[in-house]
């Protein structure tokens, strides 16, 4: 993953206010025409032609639907995560576990804040409580694009469970005995 | 792997998706031992699973959900509660699918009458004795009981014994959990993870029948910094969570995944807050991390995110602070900064343990631009160069990563308790431990593990001896295929650091063909707080020059193990951070930073995997994300850092060290570089032996930071495992003295 801070720097076509710094004066960072990644090109080429994204999202056609969807300029600012939510651990069963899923990172400072009349929470920003659930990961990816929104892939969580026996429990061990196994 | 993208560079992104690993669902292709496969048939599609699996893993594997209580991948199998029955053709019965093996060619049927009837009477009988307070029991909207009877349970009783249910008195496990025994259903999770993954050894099932109980026999409580997982085990309300009771329902709760900072594992959580504040902290299945656990610290230290928070700029007026501003306190800095008339090495910064990376990147670039490498760390002889180096990466990791500890066959801990410094990997030992013939050796301070070691010695001497292949122990390293030698962080702060490293690693150097291969790497550094492999990673060490030089401004993030003695009188002292600990008391301007649960940053664990923290919720009042202060800060005093947001930030991570946001991944030195490494610290110079023994660096492991320290469950716990313990400890040593 070489790439990896090669698209965060990209990211920064053009920043949201919020994230500029607390007392900086500077202005903001104006638009950088997207650079080639600043690592090894041969990198991005030798993984190029094995793409898990489907082809027909040819990334230059795309027109985003902000163009026409009247949806506000600053959702562009704003990068989304693509993520599968982790099985909760709560419960065994396994319906509840959605697929991907789009959200967005909490605002700071308008994200949200108590409410002094009535005690709740109260917030500016119109995203926190929207998440979108996809079947897939390429779906939410080409969502996303289409959307015009930048966006980062969190990859999941690994499980590795072995096969399991309940033989297992009695199975002889040699030298001390180090767990008595029926309680 | 964590990847941003902008939309208009999705082209390197498709570039980029390719190299996603694909990463292992639930299955059973990503068992790593190579076993035959057999096939059989579920529901009438055929599935191939590795031999010796169980036969709910099979149907799993098909896709057939199946309804347990007992069974749980991570525990042994115990198939006590019967719930997970099927149908096996030409079986005259139903079988138990979690303690029937998967045997190949058999025809297994998980829905049909004979299935449903015989859950249903099976719920039936769970049922009965089962107390109907849904509307008050703390596992309402996550209860496997509650949704299982949704589909099996009988919509009538049958239920009409005069004398009513079962009653079972509550057990004291403590402050942590909470038992209300009549839900019980007798499943023993809970003692089978008290007892192969916690080493609680002495909970267990006594009686029979409609009078088996769960519990300690004798009055006890739970003493095990993984307690809390049982919590999570418990399919029904038995056990729930005391800090929680009463307090949320499930389905109100914001969940947001994130990365634990309280030790070095860097866990995965899952943060669970209502409005603005954290609610609970739950894990998150990662098993190149934590697998299903976490700590009780990590799970219950977060209502010290509520107290004791910095929420305003505070600027000292002779004895007391006064809010203020930022633009006031950011003036007052830059103010102090030159009125103390600090120059070069004079202007001196300290991390501690819960900085994040963006901001120790950002707090480095700043001092240095005002001409200094006075950057220093908190914790002990954190003001002179690590005895390890940081050159090169290998002398600091935890080398072998976490899940290769499943592999070792003989760990030697020096000067570590990986118990209070990293509970989660702790278990993993005993797990290896439990099922392997692994042994553990142990140099320093006796620790109460949960497996046996052999104590070796308390000093260097000891490992000077264990060098020397003098010992049993030795021995029985020797004879390893995997051995693994595990030094803890407090070694390089002890006077004979650099004669241990020194030693340990001519003996690595030695025994190369076993401790230093392709496929493992036996020499590991465990790091106990979150930010320090990071720090290293960025370079964040004080330099030769810069050691001696007393300070005259001191700038102190997240430093809150700091003694008084060490800043200089009539210093200049700024505290960044988000609580009012240590720091914060001896500060001239404290600026109020977010905790972990309020920003989205970088923390890199010990094995040198860079994960990515999210914000659940936001920083309470005033207080900022800690890289932008930084940056403002930067700016009043006159050498503006060049990034304006966290990307542009995170650009500059990726120049100094690339590793530090490659997320998700470990990556392994290769050999010749580790050898150089260990070439580095082999040519140590080792003064002359101190003979001091190595202590433990945590005497508390509850109280370990400022969140903690600012927890109220944190201190219940200390009152009823820390002191009760010494307690004990004490009355035992008054006996043996006036025996
Ligand atoms: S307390 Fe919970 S986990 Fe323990 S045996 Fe009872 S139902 Fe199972
Ligand atoms: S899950 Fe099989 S008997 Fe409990």
């Amino acid at each position: 993953m070489l790439r990896t801070v090669a698209l965060a720097g990209r990211a920064t076509r053009s920043l949201p206010r919020a994230t500029r710094s607390l007392a900086s004066q500077a202005a903001p960072a104006q638009p950088q025409p997207p650079a080639e990644p600043k690592t090894e090109g041969s990198v991005a080429t030798t993984f190029g032609e094995k793409s898990d994204v489907p082809a027909a999202v040819e990334p230059q056609h795309v027109v985003t639907a902000d163009v026409v969807s009247g949806a506000p300029k600053q959702l562009r600012h704003r990068v989304v995560r693509i993520y599968k939510p982790t099985p909760t651990t709560m419960q065994s069963g396994g319906s509840r576990n959605p697929g991907w899923r789009i959200d967005w990172d909490t605002a700071v400072g308008g994200g949200r804040w108590e409410n002094p009349l009535m005690g709740w929470a109260s917030s500016a920003d119109y995203m926190q409580g929207t998440r979108m659930s996809f079947s897939t990961k390429e779906d939410a990816m080409r969502f996303a694009d289409k959307q015009g929104w930048d966006y980062y892939v969190q990859a999941e969580g690994v499980q590795r469970i072995p096969p399991k026996n309940y033989a297992e429990n009695y199975v002889y061990k040699p030298n001390t005995l180090r767990i008595a196994r029926t309680k | 792997m964590l990847r941003l993208s902008s939309s208009s560079s999705r082209r390197l992104l498709n570039a980029a998706s390719s190299v996603v690993r694909t990463v292992e669902s639930r299955g059973f292709a990503t068992t790593g031992a190579r076993r035959a496969d057999i096939t059989l048939t579920v529901d009438g599609k055929e599935v191939t699973v590795p031999q010796g699996s169980a036969l709910i893993q099979a149907c799993e594997a098909a896709g057939a959900s199946i309804p347990r209580f007992c069974y749980h991948d991570r525990l042994a199998i115990a198939g006590n509660c019967r719930m997970c029955l099927v149908e096996v053709q030409r079986s005259p019965k139903p079988v138990a699918s979690c303690a029937m093996p998967a045997m190949p060619g058999s025809v297994v049927f998980t829905n049909t009458p004979l299935v449903h009837e015989a859950r249903e009477g099976v719920m039936e009988f769970l049922l009965a004795n089962h107390p109907l307070d849904c509307p008050i029991c703390d596992q309402g909207g996550e209860c496997d009981l509650q949704d299982q009877s949704m589909r099996y349970g009988s919509d009538r009783t049958r239920f009409h014994e005069i004398a009513g249910k079962r009653a079972v008195e509550d057990k004291n496990l403590g402050p942590l959990v909470k038992t209300s025994m009549n839900r019980c259903i007798q499943c023993t999770r809970c003692v089978r993870f008290a007892n192969e993954v916690a080493g609680v050894e002495d909970l267990g099932t006594s009686g029979r029948g409609n009078d088996m109980q769960i519990g300690m026999y004798v009055e006890k409580t739970l003493a095990s910094e993984l307690s809390g997982n049982i919590v999570d085990l418990c399919p029904v309300g038995a056990l729930t969570s005391k800090p929680y009771a009463f307090h949320a329902r499930p389905w109100e709760l914001k969940k947001t995944e994130s990365v634990d900072v309280l030790d070095a594992v860097g866990s995965n959580i899952r943060v669970d807050s209502r409005g603005v504040q954290v609610m609970r902290v739950q894990p998150r299945v990662n098993d190149d991390v934590n697998e299903e656990w976490i700590s009780d610290k990590t799970r219950y230290a977060y209502d010290g995110l509520r107290f004791q928070r910095l929420t305003v700029p505070l600027i000292r007026q002779g004895d007391r602070f006064v809010s203020a501003t930022w633009e006031d306190a950011l003036n007052a800095v830059a103010q102090g900064l030159q009125a103390s008339g600090a120059k070069g090495d004079e202007i001196k910064a300290v991390a501690g343990a819960l900085a994040d990376t963006e901001s120790l990147v950002a707090l480095k670039d700043f001092i240095n631009r005002l001409g200094s490498d006075n950057l220093t760390t908190d914790q002990p002889r954190g003001d002179e160069p690590p005895v390890h180096g940081v050159d090169i990466r290998s002398n600091y990791l935890f080398n072998s990563t976490i899940p290769a500890l499943d592999k070792a066959d003989a760990i030697l801990l020096v000067g570590t308790n990986p118990r209070h410094e990293a509970a989660v990997l702790n278990s993993r030992i005993r797990r290896n431990w439990l099922n392997t013939q692994m042994e553990v050796g142990l140099i320093g301070e006796q620790i109460d593990a949960i497996y046996r070691y052999d104590h070796i010695g308390t000093d260097l001497k000891a490992v000077d001896q264990f060098v020397a292949g003098k010992g049993a122990f030795a021995e029985k390293f020797k004879a390893a295929k995997n051995p693994l030698i595990i030094v803890g962080s407090a070694v390089a702060e002890h006077a004979d650091g650099a004669a241990v490293f020194k030693a340990l690693s001519t003996f690595v150097q030695k025994n190369k063909d076993r401790l230093l291969t392709p496929e493992w790497n036996g020499f590991s550094v465990l790091q106990r707080e979150a930010s320090r492999t990071a720090a290293y990673d960025i370079g964040f060490v004080p330099s030769t020059k810069s050691k001696g030089v007393k300070a005259k401004f001191v700038y102190l993030l997240n430093a809150d193990n700091i003694t008084p003695d060490s800043i200089p009188e009539n210093a200049f002292v700024v505290y960044q951070g988000h609580h009012g600990d240590a720091g914060a008391e001896l500060a001239d301007v404290c600026l109020p930073g977010a905790a972990y649960t309020e920003k989205g940053s970088t923390w890199v664990n010990t094995e040198g995997r860079a994960q990515h923290g999210r914000a659940a919720v936001p920083p309470p009042g005033a207080s900022r994300e800690d890289w932008k202060i930084i940056r403002a800060v930067s700016e009043v005093a006159g050498v503006t850092l060049p990034y304006d947001s966290i990307l542009t930030l995170r650009d500059r991570m990726w120049e100094i060290a690339p590793s530090t946001v490659k997320y998700d991944e470990t990556e392994p030195t290769t050999l010749d570089i580790s050898a150089a490494g260990l070439a580095s610290m082999a040519g140590l110079s080792a003064g002359k032996a101190s003979g001091v023994p190595f202590r433990k660096p945590i005497t508390n492991f509850y109280q370990t930071d400022p969140i903690s320290r600012a927890s109220v469950t944190m201190a219940q716990c200390t009152r009823s495992f820390v002191d009760q313990a010494n307690i004990a400890d004490d009355a035992k040593l008054a006996a043996a003295q006036t025996a």
